[in-house]
């Protein structure tokens, strides 16, 4: 949301149909307060992954990360309480 | 900036579902009334995130009001919690007070939703031809008059393209 507000040409197009973008250094609150809540070493990889992609968190479609369709181990799927990254390139995974 | 592919009214309609149209807003607040939005395609969508999804809104809210005047408001984000697009279209008679900024009751609400990555930019070209739909005073009070899903659709599929 702060990316795609930070877009010129996405907040133009917001603008010109009529919604304000006036509230960017609320919504960097909001997520500031949020990554008090986030695992340090989490954040530190997603902050890293982002810097390279414009996506840093995608599906995974089909067995395959939708980042840079590289395929992902099945056994990911069945991972619980971790948090799995691509290991082609690095971006965090989710299952739908 | 990025070109975004016309969609037609059919395709515009073939998003709303009866199940996510809710003719009878009982909330009287603005986030009572995103309350009863997401707790409506959650259920339609089995979706259990139901806290992340009013996060996101209210969040995205406080970049700036989705009210954007003249009655209507079009609350909207991408999620990770949704695997497609979902429209909630919502009436609210006795009108909320949703920061609208001609400062007026808001009645008529889109909810629209997103997956983070969608083919197309679908989320945009939904979102504009929404907005398209209500510009002008007759279609807009057409659609805040809708009384069934089928008369929603039906001026839904009638307008434009």
């Amino acid at each position: 949301m702060i990316k795609e507000a930070e877009d010129g040409s996405h907040s133009a197009k917001m603008q010109e149909m009529g919604f304000p973008q006036d509230g960017l250094s609320e919504l960097k609150k909001a997520r500031e307060e949020l990554t008090v809540h986030v695992k340090p070493q989490l954040l530190n990889r997603y902050q890293r992954v982002s810097q390279n992609y414009e996506r840093t968190v995608v599906p995974v479609v089909n067995e395959l990360c939708t980042g840079c369709f590289a395929k992902v181990p099945t056994s990911f799927r069945y991972e619980k309480n971790a948090v799995m990254t691509c290991e082609s390139c690095g971006r965090i995974l989710y299952f739908t | 900036m990025t070109s975004i592919p016309l969609m037609t009214s059919q395709e515009l309609a073939s998003y709303f579902r009866e199940s996510l149209c809710i003719f009878d807003l009982k909330a009287a607040t603005k986030r009572d009334a995103l309350v009863e939005m997401v707790e409506a395609v959650c259920s339609e969508r089995e979706i259990k995130d139901r806290g992340l999804i009013l996060e996101m809104l209210l969040n995205r809210e406080s970049l700036g009001s989705t009210a954007i005047g003249k009655g209507v408001a079009f609350p909207h984000g991408r999620t990770l919690s949704v695997r497609d697009l979902s429209i909630v279209y919502a009436r609210s008679v006795s009108g909320i007070d949703f920061d609208s900024v001609d400062k007026k009751p808001t009645h008529v609400f889109f909810l629209i939703i997103a997956p983070p990555q969608d083919r197309d930019n679908l989320y945009l070209q939904v979102l504009g031809r929404v907005v398209d739909l209500i510009k002008d005073d007759a279609s807009r009070e057409q659609v805040a008059g809708a009384s069934s899903f089928a008369e929603l659709k039906t001026i839904i599929e009638g307008k434009g393209l």
